[in-house]
């Protein structure tokens, strides 16, 4: 069964992208703002559709190598939005060449429509081709202030360990094919040690785009180098939808206590917290730093994978909805600052006084990364932790804990910034684009309501936990 | 209409809400004619019910309740929801006071529109003349003793206010406090009273109280301490002795707003509580007695005052507190309808009596009777209207208080000899101050001639209250007791069983089931029997109202004027008598002296707290916190901190550790590092 029109919105996506490329090459020049504001009107049509086939059972079922179940709308949901938000922030971002707006638009809608494949396949090969589509798109928007040698720099770090994942990648499914017979995920092959190297090596390749330790060197660099917009993008939406590809086959089809992966997963998710919180001590760079944060915060929605319940299942949806709210904050309020004093800490010395609002947008975020109630990010981690708990990982638990302290010192470090030094010479007011304010408000409010109600997320992420096999 | 008795105290509510914020303030606002009319309505309602109760036709008591909350609550180890209603409950006593409070509202607010007329807070007065009458008869129809209690404070809360409507003046102000502060010493008591009965009884409701005692459920002690707490209560409200101290400055007010406080609303309502709780104090034999007692006790004190007093509103309110202590007493002896009848004659010539004096202090400006005389003929409808009342509260035959105050007398004489032969001398009293009033006021020639000259009838406006007043002073009386009417309407409830030999006896049935029986039979506890009200030998009767009009004679002898030899003659041999009744007893003073010496031991608590509490518990517990905060400091310094900086120190270190990995940025390192990983956990899970 092709069952084609379950990927609508994703192809949708595609076709939308390809308009753009055309449309770039027709438009008169000075016109190419129009194609921005395309890509995110697309997106925003794309999130409709989306959500109005949330639940609906027509829009469900399996493809020849696709399957559209509530787990999968769930995360393409997430990921269209975040991706709508990153959109947005990108027309305030003037360091974009003003001329390839079109080509930036569409790749960031062809890297989205990748990333909604990939939350929708069952099959190796489906997976591969959608994350070769969103590495190829990321490896040109982590560069494409090309006048800019960080971003060269971090571009090209990008896409030589992007090359070897995918070579890694490649292999372990090479072997998988030898092992199953298949590339098909569903086949349900016995646990033998090919199996279990080839899953191993596909689990290489994963935790790149989720930048899991020891698959995370690419990211302080590509985050520095990466315009903000982008870097907010790849912060986010890549790394929730290959967390969906995770638990779609480290927690469905192979699930990790059977095939003795257990271990394994649940020290990548220490190693992972542990690396990304330390090293972020140093940084005085904040995208560094808030590229180490998201690191560790990989690490947290990890522990999700390696509990491998079903309150660790949603938990770890729980978490990545969350995450891109408090991440599209952060990086919104690092556009505007770094607009104007850079990217070093020392941008940030005294901003309640230049804005107010935008410091205490940061702050909340900031908060909320750090898992500090009543925000978003307490109830999340809170979501994970009972479940490591709730099935007897107390070491994972008491790990993601201590990591949880420890953060909220380097994230206080930028609070300190805001509110109790003072900014050098006069404090001016800080000029701040309407669209960077318009998705900044949406992450607040969805960081503080998700903190203080999460009733209505947390029943939507107990209605869409459903796998289809 | 007995159906929608609940709107005759939300009439005059919203009426008073109307008139204090609609409009503006202006001595000439016709709001007043806003509260009037709802007056107005509100008596025409109470009137059908009365009307309904004469005649029959209507069964009493009527009781409607509707929810308000409901709260789990836990008695005598029973735990329940116990759902406090609020409603209506209408019983002959509450009939009758319906059409008497609303009446005499009425007449003094139509009387106040001339009298008030030109002050700068003329409509404010209105409003809260019309909230104190909604207050009274909430209380009046109350079914809930909660709500009665609500509706008592805020009565409280309006005599303070109208008491000191002139607050630029030190006097109200002083007098506002006073009665606030002195009522409030007897709220308490009600308080106390209140939660008593709720303990015990597990409910507020009034008709579910009543059961509980008609069973016999209450013990005797309890019965006592609850009927002693209402007891106090009513003394604060009703001006009992020794709680009387605030009445006669209570006449600081405008006259009608003390006609008001006097006759309809808070003075009646003291009355009223031991009436609506008459259950209580008939299973309480020592809380009758006791009742009965400082009724006599008041009614003396304040009569013997009243004669020495030249303040005509004093004197005024002297007979008051006199009366309350006849109804008091009354209640007291078991007189359960004597006593509510003369609250209802007392209320039409009391409120007429203010309302004349009112009249005349408009006509003269002084409240010194020394300074009146001989205004009969510059007002002969006030001295007419006046002469109705004086004839009807000395208790001259064919005039209202005669026959209630003779049915009290009667209950009185069946009770205690002694009772009797005081409480009669203080009628003669009554008798004796009333006219001397009276005469003092109008007989004789003017004795000041510039405000003689000057004095003039008052206009319409304040004449036709005072007329139709004086018409129910005349005839009330009479026609309450043409064919033992009160004594049909106002039957005398009697204790189902005495409280002292069934409420151990009997079997204690569950306490929550109680209030469940009581509301399913609502109005189970009529008392069809009726009970003919004690009466007098005819010859002792006779004899008393032959002396009643000795009395009067006396009276005019002495003060018919135009000099008053004896009477000074009188006062000169018997000064220290006099010091005593014209300094009230000293008991202003014995409260005083009360509220000195309790400065004076706050101010040695004070200084107990001060040198001995401070010094050393608070400075030594301090002292001592302080030696434990240094030994916990100590701790923290050298084993805590160090603990927390050798953390911090590792956490910097592993930072720093593994930052060094990757400090070159070199890629080939970073591809290193992966492959070195993947190989180490193939071979881990290989082997």
């Amino acid at each position: 069964m092709l069952n084609l029109s379950l990927l609508t919105p994703a192809l949708a996506l595609a076709g939308l992208a390809l308009l753009i490329l055309l449309a770039d090459m027709l438009l008169p020049r000075g016109r190419e703002r129009w194609l921005a504001h395309l890509a995110w009107i697309s997106c925003a049509g794309v999130l409709c559709l989306l959500v109005r086939g949330l639940g609906d059972p027509a829009a469900l079922g399996r493809g020849t190598l696709w399957t559209v179940d509530p787990f999968s709308q769930f995360f393409q949901t997430a990921t269209v939005l975040a991706a709508m938000l990153c959109l947005l922030l990108s027309l305030d971002y003037r360091d974009l060449p003003r001329r390839q707006a079109g080509s930036f638009s569409a790749l960031m809608l062809l890297s989205v429509s990748g990333l909604m494949l990939l939350t929708a396949a069952h099959d190796l090969l489906l997976i591969f081709i959608s994350l070769e589509l969103v590495s190829l798109s990321s490896f040109i928007l982590a560069g494409f202030e090309r006048s800019h040698p960080k971003s060269n720099e971090g571009a090209m770090k990008y896409f030589l360990f992007g090359a070897f994942a995918s070579a890694v990648m490649v292999y372990g499914i090479s072997l998988y094919y030898g092992a199953a017979g298949t590339t098909r995920l569903d086949a349900g092959a016995p646990p033998d040690p090919l199996l279990i190297l080839s899953l191993l090596l596909i689990l290489l390749g994963f935790g790149f785009k989720a930048s899991l330790a020891p698959m995370h060197f690419w990211v302080p660099d590509a985050y520095e180098g990466a315009p903000t917009p982008v870097t907010a993008f790849l912060s986010i939406a890549p790394k929730i939808a290959t967390f969906a590809l995770l638990l779609r086959v480290y927690g469905a089809f192979f699930p990790a206590g059977r095939y003795g992966l257990q271990a394994l997963l649940g020290l990548l998710a220490a190693l992972t917290m542990t690396i990304g919180n330390f090293t972020a001590f140093f940084q005085n760079d904040v995208k560094r730093l808030l590229a180490y944060s998201s690191i560790a915060q990989a690490g947290y929605l990890m522990i999700g994978l390696a509990v491998g319940t079903p309150l660790g299942l949603q938990g770890a949806m729980f978490y990545s909805f969350v995450y891109a709210a408090m991440n599209v904050g952060c990086f919104a309020v690092v556009q505007a600052v770094g607009r104007e004093g850079g990217y070093g800490l020392d941008a940030f010395n005294g901003l309640a006084k230049r804005s107010l609002g935008l410091s205490l947008a940061m702050a909340f975020c900031l908060l909320s990364l750090a898992g500090i109630p009543p925000l978003a990010g307490f109830i999340g981690k809170l979501y994970i932790f009972a479940a490591a708990v709730e099935s007897g990982q107390y070491a994972l638990a008491v790990i993601g804990v201590l990591n949880s302290v420890a953060s909220v010192y380097y994230y206080f470090r930028i609070a300190q910034r805001m509110f109790l030094r003072e900014a050098k010479g006069e404090p001016a007011a800080l000029a701040v684009g309407p669209y960077v304010y318009g998705s900044l408000a949406a992450a607040v409010a969805g960081v503080l309501l998700l903190g203080v109600h999460p009733e209505p997320l947390i029943a939507g992420v107990r209605a869409s936990a459903r796998l289809l096999p | 209409m007995i159906e929608h008795a609940y709107l005759i105290p939300l009439i005059p509510l919203a009426a008073s809400l109307l008139v204090l914020f609609g409009g503006k303030e202006d001595p000439h606002s016709p709001m007043p004619w806003v509260a009037i009319g709802a007056m107005a309505v509100c008596l025409g309602l109470s009137w059908t019910i009365f009307q309904g109760a004469a005649s029959g036709a209507l069964a009493l008591p009527y009781e409607r309740n509707w929810e308000w909350f409901s709260f789990a609550t836990t008695l005598g180890g029973k735990s329940f929801i116990y759902a406090m209603p609020v409603g209506v409950l209408i019983d002959a006593p509450a009939a009758v006071l319906l059409v008497v409070v609303s009446l005499v509202s009425l007449m003094v607010q139509v009387y106040s529109v001339s009298y008030m007329h030109g002050d700068p807070r003329y409509k404010r007065y209105f409003a809260f003349v019309s909230f104190f009458t909604a207050a009274m008869l909430g209380l009046v129809v109350s079914s809930n003793l909660l709500v009665t209690f609500a509706c008592w404070e805020l009565m409280g809360l309006c005599s303070y206010l109208l008491i000191g409507f002139w607050f630029e003046r030190p006097g109200p102000c002083e007098a506002q406090k006073k009665a606030f502060m002195t009522t409030k010493l007897g709220d308490s008591g009600l308080y106390v009273a209140l939660l008593l009965l709720y303990a015990k009884t597990g409910s507020f409701q009034l008709s579910q109280i009543r059961l509980f005692f008609e069973h016999g459920y209450m013990p005797a002690a309890v019965a006592t301490a609850a009927a002693l707490g209402l007891l106090l209560g009513a003394a604060g409200k009703s001006a009992q002795a020794p709680l009387f101290i605030w009445l006669p400055d209570a006449m600081e007010g405008p006259t009608p707003g003390s006609a008001l406080i006097h006759a309809a609303t808070m003075v009646a309502a003291g009355i009223l509580l031991v009436a609506k709780t008459y259950f209580v104090f008939l299973a309480s034999p020592v809380a009758m007695e006791a009742a009965a007692w400082l009724g006599l006790l008041t009614a003396f004190l304040a009569a013997a005052m009243a004669l020495v007093s030249y303040d005509i509103k004093r004197v005024l309110a002297f007979s008051t507190i006199s009366q309350l202590g006849f109804m008091m007493c009354a209640l007291g002896v078991g007189g359960f309808t004597a006593g509510l009848f003369h609250l209802t004659t007392h209320a039409f010539f009391k409120a007429l009596l203010f309302l004349g004096a009112g009249s005349i202090i408009h006509a003269v400006h002084t409240n010194d009777m020394r300074l009146m005389g001989g205004l009969s003929k510059k007002m002969p409808v006030t001295f007419l209207t006046m002469l109705a009342a004086v004839l009807a509260i000395a208790g001259v035959p064919g005039f209202s208080g005669y026959y209630s105050k003779d049915m009290i007398l009667g209950a009185v004489w069946e009770h205690n000899r002694l009772m009797f032969g005081l409480l009669a001398f203080t009628a003669l009293m009554t008798a004796f101050y009333m006219f001397r009033l009276f005469f003092l006021t109008f007989w004789g020639e003017g004795r000041d001639h510039d405000r003689h000259h000057h004095a003039h009838e008052s206009p319409g406006l304040i004449t036709a209250p005072l007329l139709v007043l004086a018409l129910l002073a005349v005839f009330s009386g009479f026609g309450l007791s043409r064919g033992h009417l009160v004594e049909r309407l106002l039957p005398k409830p009697v204790a189902a069983h005495p409280a002292a030999e069934t409420a151990q006896a009997a079997p204690r049935p569950e306490q929550s089931a109680a209030p469940e029986a009581a509301r399913a039979h609502p109005a189970d506890h009529a008392h069809p029997i009726h009970h003919q009200e004690a009466e007098m030998p005819a010859p002792l009767a006779s004899a008393v109202v032959a002396l009643v009009l000795g009395a009067i004679g006396l009276a005019f002898l002495l003060y018919r004027g135009p000099t008053y030899p004896i009477a000074d003659l009188l006062k000169s041999r018997l000064r220290p008598a006099f010091a005593l009744l014209d300094r009230r007893w000293y008991l202003d003073d014995v409260f005083l002296a009360l509220a000195a010496l309790s400065d004076r031991v706050a101010a040695l608590a004070f200084w107990i707290d001060a040198n001995v509490i401070d010094r050393v518990f608070v400075d030594g517990w301090g002292l001592l916190t302080r030696v434990f905060a240094e030994i916990g400091n100590a701790l923290d310094v050298h084993l805590v901190d160090s603990a927390v900086d050798g953390v911090g120190g590792l956490a910097a270190d592993l930072g720093a550790g593994l930052r060094a990995l990757v400090v070159d940025g070199q890629v080939q390192v970073y591809l290193a590092y992966a492959a070195v990983f993947g190989l180490a956990a193939a071979m881990l899970l290989m082997l």
